[in-house]
């Protein structure tokens, strides 16, 4: 009797000391990161650090570039969407905005960008003023609005597996700055990046 | 009669352990499957969230209620690339005490594949071809790993669409139609038109469900989707084209093989049944040796293992995760249509296997065509 006494009470406190919580009481812990780093939930796809990383080169490559930096007067520069031939959903103004607002901080008033996308709300405005709905429009002196002396746009490729051994994706970013009177892509740069990971075991 | 004491003793500990099951009340119900969805979304442990919101998600698309899915899909569903990492759920669902489906719900292959291909329909009615596209392509990864070589990646209407969005963004698209052919067999796709500007995505029927097999439910096997639709006739503008299926969700999921993790459970499930059988025969010889004096000790040491055997045995736990999305459909199919800018009333005709309407199920949905996007459409039977 003593012996299974022990026995239960043995097999009672590994079963009880065994048992352990897996819901956290604790609330969801927020670390703030540079855009630059990469974070611990960090991916095979197009992240901050890229964008960041990628936007900075192309914008030193595009200021390098003799039409830009032998250029006379304030080049115009208009962003087309970039066209997306990967296997990521992006949010495709991203990579250009980051790419003009490198450009704009850093050219000292060297480079202009039209703002096209809101082609619409200004062509409005300008018809009110026009009208005399709204003030301003004595200024207007037939069409003000700019064309552009370049587009700068850009193209994101991929190759992209899948196996037992985990996953793998490259990343290939051009950008060019191409002369809307002639074609001719007058710069070009490119960032290649390539990523490799696996799901834990119990998703694959 | 100490034996027979410590017995009783222990079948006492046993019942008194047994739980009465817990009653569940039918949940409330106003007609309202979203709001319903919802409900069940926020009463769910956070494991299960995904799996709900998956759920919901399909029932807010089947209703028009496209924000609101969208908005559930972009929630349950990790980015393209991200990795599912290790955590405290997932650990435990490798442990020898707990089930698979301890672990957060993300889906077995083809319902990750069906999570890609609603998201890429969404970029696409948003006017965002090429971002859609991108959806296609990881959905078809997201099947790349199928034990068997012939069935990785072979959804056909992924590689379909992915080529058709090629085409129509002016590149050569014929690639991935190529590949979509070659795995769609004797069923004949359409040819890209580039200037179609009403896409018809049809989904058909009531797609597979996981169940446990295996000795000891180590294993998911699937109960078959159906569908009395086996393809659709749409007629819009004076015309009439023949929608087929082109891939059966069924097909899809029973295809995926051995996963990594049924190498877990397989290992949980010897453990189990060896612990049972150690059980089985621990108790009951000891039982019979601890009723002699002479064979007492040993009878007890027996009964001791035998009982270990059993703990270890009963405790294990190597089933499988069977949670489904369980709104799935069993066919998907797709119709590329030009029409005028304008509104236009679609006729979508559900055909049976024999290429017979079937009665009743036939749908008129009203389009407006756009002038700047593709008008992406959603009908399901």
């Amino acid at each position: 009797m003593k012996h299974i006494i022990t026995l239960f009470v043995g097999t009672a406190l590994c079963v009880v000391t065994g048992c352990t919580n897996i819901n956290s009481t604790h609330g969801p812990s927020v670390t703030e990161l540079r855009p630059g780093e990469r974070g611990f939930v960090a991916g095979l796809g197009i992240e901050s650090q890229d964008l960041v990383t990628i936007s900075e080169k192309m914008a030193r490559g595009i200021l390098g570039a003799d039409p830009i930096a032998k250029a006379e007067g304030k080049p115009v520069i208009v962003l087309e969407p970039i066209n997306n031939d990967t296997r990521f959903p992006i949010d495709k103004d991203i990579f250009l905005t980051r790419i003009r607002v490198a450009l704009t901080g850093n050219a000292a008033g060297k480079i202009s960008f039209v703002a096209r996308e809101h082609m619409d709300k200004l062509e409005k405005e300008r018809d009110l003023k026009i009208s005399g709905q709204v003030t301003g429009g004595k200024k207007i002196t037939g069409n003000k609005f700019k064309g552009a002396d370049f587009i700068l746009t850009g193209t994101f490729k991929a190759i992209s597996s899948r196996g037992a051994s985990g996953a793998s994706d490259y990343v290939l970013y051009t950008f060019q700055l191409i002369d809307p009177d002639t074609s001719d892509i007058v710069w070009e740069g490119f960032h290649e990046i390539k990523k490799q990971g696996k799901d834990d075991v119990t998703y694959r | 009669m100490k034996i027979a004491t410590s017995i009783s003793l222990l079948c006492a500990v046993l019942f008194t352990a047994c739980q009465a099951p817990a009653i569940r009340h039918a949940p409330e119900f106003n007609g309202d499957l979203v709001a319903a969805g919802h409900r069940k979304i926020a009463q769910a442990p956070a494991h299960e969230k995904k799996r709900w919101q998956l759920i919901t998600a399909v029932h807010a698309l089947k209703l028009g209620r496209h924000d609101e899915a969208r908005a559930l899909l972009a929630t349950a569903m990790p980015s393209a690339g991200q990795i599912l990492q290790a955590d405290a759920r997932t650990r435990l669902a490798q442990s020898l005490f707990s089930p698979e489906n301890v672990k957060g719900f993300h889906g077995e292959s083809h319902e990750r594949v069906m999570g890609w291909f609603y998201r890429g329909m969404f970029y696409w009615m948003d006017g965002e071809p090429d971002n859609a596209r991108a959806c296609f392509r990881t959905a078809q990864l997201m099947d790349a790993l199928a034990a068997q070589p012939e069935h990785r990646a072979d959804w056909v209407l992924l590689d379909y669409l992915d080529g058709y969005i090629t085409t129509k963004l002016g590149r050569d698209g014929s690639d991935a139609g190529t590949r979509a052919q070659a795995n769609a067999g004797t069923t004949a796709l359409p040819d890209y038109n580039s200037k179609a500007n009403v896409m018809m995505f049809l989904q058909f029927g009531f797609g597979p469900m996981k169940k446990t097999g295996g000795d000891v439910g180590e294993k998911i096997v699937y109960d078959g989707g159906h569908s009395q639709t086996h393809s659709a006739r749409i007629t819009a503008g004076g015309r009439t084209i023949i929608a087929p299926v082109f891939d059966d969700l069924t097909f899809q999921a029973s295809t995926r093989g051995n996963r990594a993790m049924d190498a877990i459970l397989a290992k949980k499930a010897t453990l189990k049944k060896g612990g049972d059988l150690v059980g089985d025969i621990g108790v009951t010889a000891g039982a019979i040796l601890a009723s002699a004096p002479k064979t007492e000790g040993a009878g007890v040491a027996l009964l001791g293992a035998g009982l270990a055997g059993k703990i270890i045995g009963g405790s294990a736990e190597p089933y499988a995760d069977t949670r489904t999305w369980t709104n799935l459909p069993q066919h998907l199919s797709f119709a590329a249509l030009q029409l005028s800018a304008g509104t236009h009333t679609v006729t979508i005709e559900f055909l049976d296997a024999n290429g017979i309407a079937l009665p009743d199920r036939q749908k008129n949905v009203s389009v407006t065509v756009q002038t700047d996007r593709d008008t992406v459409v959603f009908v399901a039977d």
